[in-house]
């Protein structure tokens, strides 16, 4: 074996080394928090579902809110997304560019910004006030909060997930007889479906641990992350991290549904 | 490899600290805890006694319960720990993480408001209980569980009913604010009063000040405002319900605390900080920002340490 050889499996191994090393720290990062989460707060937040009817409550509303919110973005953001996929939008870039403004308000800010467009002094406020929507204090707020803090990111998931589908199929479905909307429905939809629903746990999972815009708009009724903030304060942090605790076990069985669904509903992987 | 040297040269560049002005001059590092009510002039003392020493100042800002809890329970220590009730230092702070505290400035509840809300035209200290109630109006309140501005406006409200003699009005009063409208800290609450959402608030007349508010003054015999009338206070009480317990709150002359926790990182510059703050010239900035400075600051505690014991009169 050459010198050269010796030195480039010398290298791929220090590579490989280095990859599971990077991969080994981050899971550290992102899993340590969690687990002393679950180690401190897992069994008596399981214990207190049976008698704490205001934990229950808050999760049930979270669950609620965050679901009403996710299907809302899908309804609304999908034919957003299939026209930035496919470039139909006018100013595309711009309306893309836009779409992350959303993520880089801090949440706080993002509230306040709610408040001023969608509370009862401003006009669109008084309007939804009228058809008794008012944004403070109630479900309407909370759903509108988690719809900007985390729709861009279904938004944007769903349009890289349609623009991975190929816009010949859906050509050669309309030389078949498919009108336009028929076409996308029976191919890219389920084409794309798997990234769509993807893209739907994120924005399900960020809608969940929404806290700084919720706040501000809907103090009461309270989800989970305004109830852990409520008892950390009044209580301390043993009755702030059940709460939490039980949010991410609960939350879990969710997101793994729709994990193992995502690979089931698989129709092949698109082509390229 | 390109990307891992990106990446290690974004994350060296992350971690890199500018040299700051603290570990270049040894000048003094303080970090403050605030209670919101106190944010600004608090601020604006820290700016100045920074100008004067070089020191390099931080500080927090949250509600005067949450801020205990973040010693208590996360162990996160500042150096200088200032709260809008003296109560909380002797709820949970005192003994077990300082040995003393000082009253240093004095509040008092008002009724704020801005041009906009129903009602602000007529408003005034002998009718504003009744331009509260009006079904049209919004008042906001903040949340008696969790900050003294919240069990302090329940306070307000049945010294109110006694001073007026008007069987039922605190009760009236509280039922104007449903649960939609109280929020956890008196800083939310006038978020939502400069949004339109809410007519008016009850609160600090530092807070009112700071913000640029109208406010109705209240009578001196109600608005928590005058350590003279204690016993008078002391007369009303307000039974609020957390999930595990029951407190029960007397009335007493709103008066705000401060203190260097026992386990501060740099308790020198704590102290040094305070004795500023207690100096006719801190007082004077915390007067020129709406906050009642006490002519004569009270140490309460043991264990004073010397370079404040100067300040006991």
């Amino acid at each position: 074996m050459s010198d050269a050889a010796v030195r480039g499996r010398g290298t791929h191994r220090v590579a490989a080394a280095g990859v599971v090393a990077g991969a080994v720290l981050l899971l550290a990062l992102l899993g340590l928090p969690i687990v002393a989460l679950l180690l401190r707060g897992g069994v008596s937040g399981l214990g207190q579902l049976g008698s704490d009817r205001e934990l229950r409550a808050a999760l049930w509303l979270t669950a609620q809110t965050a679901t009403v919110a996710t299907l809302l973005a899908m309804l609304l953001g999908t034919p957003l997304a299939y026209l930035l996929a496919r470039g139909r939008m006018p100013a595309g870039a711009l309306v893309g560019a836009l779409l992350d403004l959303p993520l880089l308000i801090p949440h706080p800010v993002a509230g306040m910004a709610l408040l001023l467009a969608f509370g009862r002094a401003s006009p669109a406020g008084a309007a939804l006030a009228q058809i008794g929507l008012a944004v403070v204090g109630s479900r309407t707020g909370i759903v509108l909060a988690m719809l900007f803090v985390a729709a861009p990111l279904y938004v944007s998931a769903a349009r890289e997930a349609i623009a991975r589908v190929d816009e010949r199929y859906e050509s050669v479905a309309r030389t078949l007889g498919d009108s336009p909307v028929r076409a996308v429905w029976r191919v890219t939809r389920p084409l794309a479906g798997r990234g769509l629903v993807a893209a739907a746990v994120v924005m399900w999972a960020r809608a969940v641990s929404e806290f700084g815009a919720i706040v501000i708009l809907t103090y009461n009724p309270k989800v989970a992350s305004v109830l852990s903030y409520d008892r950390f304060t009044g209580e301390g942090l043993d009755a702030a991290l059940p709460v939490a605790a039980v949010l991410v076990i609960l939350a879990l069985v969710p997101l793994l549904v729709l994990r193992s669904l995502r690979a089931g509903t698989a129709l092949g992987e698109p082509a390229r | 490899m390109r990307l891992p040297g990106i990446a290690c040269l974004v994350v060296s560049l992350a971690f890199a600290r500018p040299r700051d002005a603290a570990a270049a001059s040894g000048a003094d590092t303080v970090v403050v805890f605030t209670a919101a009510s106190l944010a600004v002039p608090i601020r604006a003392a820290l700016d100045s006694f920074a100008r004067r020493t070089g020191a390099v100042v931080q500080q927090e800002n949250g509600a005067s319960l949450e801020l205990a809890r973040r010693i208590t329970e996360l162990g996160r220590v500042p150096d200088v720990i200032a709260l809008a009730d003296q109560e909380v230092f002797a709820q949970l702070l005192v003994p077990r993480v300082a040995s003393w505290y000082v009253r240093f400035a004095r509040n008092r509840m008002v009724v704020a408001f801005t041009g906009r809300s129903k009602g602000a035209a007529q408003i005034g200290p002998a009718n504003w209980h009744r331009v509260l109630s009006r079904p049209d109006v919004c008042v906001g309140r903040s949340d008696p569980r969790l900050a003294p501005v919240g069990y302090r406006t329940l306070l307000l409200y049945r010294l109110a009913e006694g001073y007026y003699h008007l069987p039922g009005l605190a009760s009236r009063l509280e039922a104007q604010t449903p649960p939609a409208l109280i929020r956890a800290n008196a800083s939310e609450l006038v978020a939502l009063l400069q949004a339109g959402e809410l007519d008016y608030i009850v609160d600090y007349e530092s807070l009112a000040r700071a913000n640029r508010l109208r406010f109705v003054t209240l009578p001196p015999q109600i608005d928590l405002g005058d350590p003279a009338r204690a016993s008078q206070y002391a007369r009303a009480t307000v039974r609020v319900a957390r999930r595990t317990d029951t407190t029960t709150y007397a009335g007493a002359p709103i008066v705000y605390g401060a203190s260097v926790p026992r386990a501060a990182p740099h308790a020198a510059a704590g102290h040094r900080f305070l004795r500023y703050l207690l100096s006719p010239e801190g007082q004077a900035v915390l007067r020129a920002h709406a906050v009642d400075a006490l002519r004569m600051p009270e140490l309460v505690g043991d264990s004073v340490p010397p370079a404040l014991r100067a300040t006991r009169r």
